[in-house]
């Protein structure tokens, strides 16, 4: 099993050679030992050159110690494509940076918006959060409506 | 004694209150919305009671329903924890109108403390000194005088204010306008009343406050006081007791007990309370306000006094004689308090509501959490996101500073993002371990910080524990159609091929 991954956006490979508990694996090239268990789930028990650590994994990361590693499995095949991009050049999206409540809308479709404009109030746990343009533009559609519970990374708005 | 008593609040802190009526043997009424069915308040309480929807409006800060819910079960005092309707002197009259106790000082003496013009007015006339300000609501040009005579930079602030809302920073003339302005209408949005005064600002201040405690026969004490100048957003977010600067001062610590005492007596105050000061760098102390119920921090104050601050309180409102003096309050050690909450501190401390997967709480040695959660238990977006306050009691400062960043690492929260990790780099900063504390710490600690390199081996861990848990979630593919993250899934379908 090989996998891509970034580690805080730097690309590294990993490859499994034996699975757990007596793992062996190549980590960028370097071939490793290492006794792994699984305690509870979502935690991993690593010995490793007599060291012990406890990995804990989270919703894109895995965090030791106190340590947060950000990390993105990729397929392999795919890392040669050029990358898809996130929708249509010159349009930028707004998304909620939380699960929270549209508490005020602040512009409509063909409003025209300054960098550093406010677009959407998105409430959670008492903290109002202004949602601003990141730059001029024409904004091109608002699903956020007022009064709405939104999942983080919904669209809020469209500025083009 | 009180039979029964139904605890107002929510979270954490309804969970405290809980804890002491059952070792006073008072059975506990807990009262919920719909989002905290589920909630361990509501698991813990002999009894409980719904009282509306998620949005407290409709719920814990509904007098009415919560009124209702007392007469129905039949307690007979209600403790309002802090928060909600803590400070509320209506609620107060209601409970007393209703025949019932509450949990906390007078009617009047919430009222009095409530507008912070009328209690600094109190202040000065108890002879506590204050800082330099306006006498009552201020509009520009009043703002603009004083500012003129007391020199800026100044600080506008809601006349009802409470949490670091309707503030204000003013450094010159050209921002006051548009400062008063934003100040108003966040001060009327917060607290439906859009009155600011000014007051000289204070640079780099240590927030100082007084632990008071006096019963309805006249007796007031002081129990010392807590340090809380590590705010975000003007909240406090780690405390600590006693205060580095106080506790090599003892006459501070009197004359600010003593100053705390004449401001609460002049206000005709009982049952447990906070008077907060600032304390600027020449160790001038100026009263700030008086919070009128039990502060959020009031484990650290416990656990270097030894007192149940809530078996007083409870003890003082069913009538009973204070049987401390002053003589007999000892502050041995020292305490911190980390509020443990649901938040990414690197993101601007942005609120992160969601389902708590896995949880490993510390344990050991001077190790206290008050907390609501459990594995499994999805935190509301509706309230407030403090999830538990981690406190820790060791001899000296430094050992309590080490056992902190000890029980942090223990810590372990899965789900949701917290600011565990965040704490345990302010413990390590050393101008916190220097005692160089003001309520501008963080913002100065986020442009000074150097995040510590991991040590070399442990990206190679990482990176170990993200390939076999996608490898185990792909063997466990079918089986489970819940959301999984992108780079799990991206890893399921390399294997899959």
């Amino acid at each position: 099993m090989k996998l891509d991954l970034t580690i805080d956006g730097v690309p590294a490979r990993i490859e499994i050679l034996l699975p757990p508990p007596a793992c062996r694996f190549l980590f960028n090239g370097d071939e490793r030992a290492a006794d792994v268990e699984t305690p509870e789930p979502g935690v991993y028990s690593v010995i490793m050159n007599g060291r012990t650590y406890d990995a804990r994994i989270e919703e894109n990361a895995v965090v030791i110690d106190g340590f947060r590693f950000v990390i993105d499995v990729r397929d392999p095949r795919r890392l040669s494509r050029a990358p898809s991009g996130s929708g249509r050049a010159g349009v930028e999206t707004i998304a909620a940076p939380m699960h929270g409540k549209v508490v005020r809308v602040l512009v409509a479709p063909g409003d025209r918006v300054e960098a550093g404009q406010g677009v959407v109030v998105v409430e959670a746990m008492k903290m109002q959060n202004e949602m601003k343009a990141s730059r001029a533009g024409r904004v091109a559609t608002v699903p956020a409506k007022e009064g709405a519970t939104v999942a983080a990374g919904e669209v809020l708005a469209t500025i083009e | 004694m009180f039979r029964k008593v139904l605890v107002a609040n929510r979270g954490e802190i309804a969970v405290r209150v809980m804890r002491t009526l059952r070792e006073m043997g008072i059975a506990s009424v807990a009262v919920y919305s719909d989002a905290d069915r589920n909630s361990l308040h509501v698991r813990m309480a002999d009894e409980a009671e719904r009282i509306g929807p998620a949005p407290s409006a409709g719920s814990y800060l509904r007098i009415d329903r919560i009124l209702d819910a007392a007469r129905k079960h039949g307690a007979a005092a209600i403790h309002p924890g802090y928060g909600f309707l803590s400070e509320n002197a209506e609620f107060a009259d209601a409970c007393q109108d209703a025949g019932l106790v509450f949990i906390g000082p007078s009617a009047p003496s919430i009222r009095a403390m409530g507008s912070k013009t009328a209690a600094r007015r109190m202040a000065i006339a108890a002879g506590a000194p204050v800082v330099p300000g306006t006498e009552g609501p201020v509009t520009l040009a009043g703002a603009r005088d004083f500012a003129e005579v007391a020199g800026y930079p100044i600080l506008l602030k809601a006349v009802a204010g409470g949490g670091g809302k309707g503030m204000r920073r003013v450094d010159r003339e050209s921002e006051l306008e548009a400062a008063l302005r934003d100040a108003a209408s966040e001060a009327r949005r917060s607290f439906r009343n859009a009155e600011i005064y000014a007051e000289k600002l204070i640079e780099r201040p240590r927030h100082i406050e007084i632990q008071i405690l006096g019963d309805r026969h006249g007796n007031l004490i002081h129990l010392g006081e807590r340090e809380c100048s590590i705010q975000r957003r003007h909240q406090k977010v780690m405390e600590e007791c006693p205060s580095p600067l106080v506790d090599l001062r003892p006459e501070m610590r009197h004359a600010m007990g003593e100053a705390a005492i004449r401001a609460a007596a002049a206000a005709g105050y009982y049952n447990a309370g906070t008077v907060e000061f600032l304390v600027d760098r020449e160790r001038r102390f100026y009263f700030l306000e008086m919070n009128t119920r039990l502060q959020v921090e009031h484990p650290i104050t416990e656990l270097v006094t030894g007192l149940d601050l809530v078996r007083l309180q409870v003890q003082i409102a069913a009538g009973a004689r204070l049987h401390l003096k002053q003589r007999d309050i000892h502050w041995r050690g020292c305490a911190i308090e980390c509020r443990i909450c649901a938040e990414e501190p690197y993101n601007g401390f942005l609120p992160s509501p969601g389902k708590i997967t896995r949880l490993t709480r510390p344990l050991g040695p001077g190790v206290r959490i008050d907390g609501a959660i459990y594995p499994g238990w999805t935190v509301p977006m509706e309230y407030d996101p403090l999830l538990a306050k981690l406190a820790v009691w060791a001899p000296r400062r430094e050992e309590a500073t080490d056992r902190m960043i000890r029980a942090l690492r223990e810590y372990d929260v899965g789900g949701i993002r917290t600011n565990l990790g965040f704490f345990r780099q302010i413990l390590e900063d050393p101008e916190f371990r220097a005692g160089h504390l003001h309520t501008g710490f963080i913002d100065e600690f986020f442009e000074r910080r150097r995040p510590p390199l991991p040590p070399a081996d442990l990206a190679a861990v990482a990176a170990l524990a993200a390939a076999l848990h996608a490898r185990s979630r792909s063997q466990a593919e079918g089986s489970t159609s819940t959301a999984v993250s992108p780079w799990l899934r991206a890893g399921r379908s390399d294997l899959l091929r």
